[in-house]
């Protein structure tokens, strides 16, 4: 048990995908205690990727992360970003050129947010011109308007500008490694929700190598490509995609971290435009005579029907009876019930299963960028999702179970 | 009735036991707002020149015998009041460049065991009414500009030393986290970070500092050195109420003057933002 845990968990490696931070039996014992807080800590981080570190408190997350760029200094093993070893280099140095952000975001409480952003290019000896030039597009990039904040001090924002100036100076050098310890976890969560969406995008253009660490499974799952569940001392439990962790936890441990609701959670994981939406529901322009709408609901096996109005835009569900009182000369406008569960298609299927339920009708209507009718999202498509997920997960992990039988009988 | 309180703090000497009023360790004194009231600002100076204005207007009307023209006149008391700045600048700018450096040396780890030890050497000098601690300096070594000195220091180490720790101590771990997890050495984290943070607390402790010095150097008189205490004395040995008035009234505003300027400063120099 022991062997399997402390030995290389290599995990999951992408074809062509670069390491990045590779740990080696990283082993940190604090003075006077029994235990080691991190034991052997190997792990492999891809280049561009965000790992999550999760577990619960006083697993060895935040410790583990200090290790890296040796906040703490480990005991034993060896620490390696692009190929080198940074065990035994200048701590002050190597903390330079990775990124930095905390819970508390640790903003300089008597220097502007220009002077706290700038703080890293000012360690390394950039020019005041070229430190102004990088302040402002970092402001620019993590939609903070510089001529409004950049004179500002940390008091004057709020939590959420606070954690976004933090995101910024963590950038400021453009470091190609970024460590975060729960960066959004001191943050209400309707803010917390838009920064993580906002980070991800940033993400999207800068594409950082990034280690995560939080104790909140769900921000794992959406946050990382790739997740460290980590038991006592940091020993790995599974180092796996969120699909993989969701739909075969490695052992008992796992799932129970995951907790109840994996299927509903991996609804986070996919989106509405990987899927197949129904495209057959009728549909009718808000001036279409109402005859010919009639016939265009009659001609399909739907109940209701959907009215666009001029643009494209959904209007109102109509169904037979709210047909039979515009005969009588009712506006269609004024009939049936209005459209409220919309998704664009970059949404989760949890949004469009959430919308969904709380809408009146049995169905999302999805939307492009401009509100245009796209097609509908039912229970049927997404229940048919995750019966096909889970199928192929399970037939792909029963193959790769039997292909391991004969390698384990070895070592046993 | 802030003249009353203000003369034993200013006074130890003549007031019994030495005064030690709330020193260290209050962050509370710290001025946050840079801004504040016009009252804030102005409301000491005036309040200092009605008093002083008040005091000259009186001895003024009174006819004084040869006596008391003796100790009050421009000459004489020009004299004591520039030994009794001596006496208060010299010792504190040397208890700054002490307690400063030995607060900051005591609030890093590394120094965790002897804290207790030098803090407690440190609340001897505070503890030990000044008269007792000056004349045992003085008979353990000369009388004397220096030893005056060597005394007034022992009694206003404390303040500025545990000021400067619980400054220190205060200081948002985050922030000192933060700043090394970008790469800031520890001294780089301790000029930028540590002290300007702690700033407004250590300077509360100077200013503690410097009410001890004006209050304790009214001793010096005792010792030779002269200064206000002088005039003090004098009023008291005579039996002449102008003198003793003049005197006190001297000192209380010179503390006062001083801890106000002590605080402007302070609010002028502070960190913004915090």
């Amino acid at each position: 048990m022991t062997t399997t845990e402390t030995m290389a968990q290599p995990g999951p490696t992408a074809a062509g995908a670069k390491p990045m931070i590779e740990l080696v039996g990283l082993t940190k014992r604090f003075p006077g205690t029994a235990e080691a807080a991190v034991d052997g800590l190997t792990l492999t981080v891809n280049e561009g990727e965000i790992t999550v570190l999760v577990g619960p408190s006083g697993c060895g997350k935040t410790t583990s992360m200090e290790l890296i760029n040796r906040l703490i200094e480990p005991t034993s093993g060896q620490i390696l970003i692009d190929g080198e070893d940074m065990t035994h280099t200048n701590p002050d140095e190597l903390r330079r050129h990775i990124g930095y952000v905390i819970q508390e975001t640790g903003l300089l409480p008597h220097r502007t947010i220009a002077q706290n952003v700038g703080t890293v290019p000012g360690l390394l000896g950039w020019d005041k011109a070229r430190i102004a030039a990088r302040v402002d597009e970092l402001l620019e990039m993590v939609g903070m308007d510089p001529a409004t904040y950049r004179g500002r001090y940390p008091k004057e924002l709020s939590g959420g500008q606070r954690q976004r100036v933090g995101v910024a100076r963590a950038l400021a050098a453009d470091p190609p490694v970024m460590l975060m310890d729960e960066p959004f976890g001191a943050i209400d969560p309707i803010t917390r929700e838009r920064l993580q969406n906002e980070f991800l995008r940033l993400q999207q253009q800068v594409r950082k190598t990034i280690i995560f660490v939080t104790h909140d499974i769900d921000e794992a799952l959406k946050m990382g490509d790739r997740i460290a569940v980590l038991r006592n001392q940091s020993h790995i439990a599974q180092y796996d995609t969120p699909e993989n962790l969701l739909t075969s936890p490695a052992d008992d441990y796992v799932s129970d971290f995951i907790g109840a609701g994996a299927s509903l959670k991996r609804l986070n994981l996919s989106r509405v435009r990987d899927i197949e939406m129904a495209t057959d529901a009728p549909t009718a322009s808000l001036s279409t005579p109402v005859a010919e709408v009639r016939a265009v609901l009659l001609a399909s096996t739907w109940t209701s029907l959907l009215l666009l109005d001029a643009t494209g835009r959904p209007a109102r569900w109509v169904n037979s009876r709210d047909l039979a009182r515009a005969e009588k000369g009712t506006a269609l406008t004024e009939l049936g019930l209005p459209v409220e569960a919309i998704v664009e298609p970059h949404a989760t299927l949890a949004d469009a299963l959430d919308e969904l339920i709380a809408s009146n009708v049995g169905c999302t209507v999805v939307v492009d960028g401009t509100g245009a009718y796209q097609g509908v999202v039912d229970l049927e498509t997404i229940m048919t999702v995750v019966r096909t997920v889970r199928d192929e997960y399970e037939r792909f992990h029963l193959a790769q179970k039997l292909a391991q039988q004969p390698a384990d009988g070895q070592v046993r | 009735m802030a003249d009353t309180a203000l003369a034993t703090q200013a006074l130890p000497g003549t007031g019994g036991t030495a005064g030690t009023p709330g020193t260290a360790g209050a962050p509370g004194r710290a001025e946050s707002r840079r801004g504040g009231s016009p009252l804030s600002w102005f409301g000491m100076p005036v309040l200092l020149a009605v008093i002083l204005g008040g005091t000259y207007l009186w001895v003024s009307s009174l006819e004084l015998d040869t006596i008391e023209q003796r100790t009050l006149n421009v000459e004489q008391l020009t004299r004591s009041t520039i030994e009794h700045l001596h006496l208060t600048a010299v010792s504190t700018a040397i208890v700054i460049v002490l307690a400063i450096p030995l607060g900051v040396l005591l609030s890093r780890p590394f120094a965790r065991p002897v804290v207790p030890a030098v803090l407690g050497i440190a609340n001897i000098g505070q503890g030990v009414p000044s008269f007792g601690l000056i004349t045992i300096v003085i008979l353990w070594t000369s009388l004397g500009f220096w030893p005056m000195i060597i005394g007034l220091v022992a009694c206003s180490t404390l303040p500025i030393l545990r000021n400067t720790m619980v400054g220190l101590e205060q200081v948002d771990r985050t922030a000192v986290k933060a700043s090394r997890g970008m790469g800031m050495s520890p001294l780089q984290v301790l000029l930028k970070v540590e002290l300007p943070l702690a700033f407004p607390v250590m300077i509360a402790g100077i200013r503690t500092a410097l009410i001890i010095n004006v209050g304790t150097a009214a001793l010096g008189t005792f010792f030779g050195q002269g200064g206000l205490g002088f005039i003090i004395y004098n009023g008291i040995t005579l039996n002449r109420t102008p003198v003793l008035v003049t005197g006190v009234v001297l000192v209380s505003a010179l503390a006062l003057l001083i801890d106000y300027l002590a605080g402007a400063l302070g609010r002028l120099l502070a960190p913004r933002g915090l």
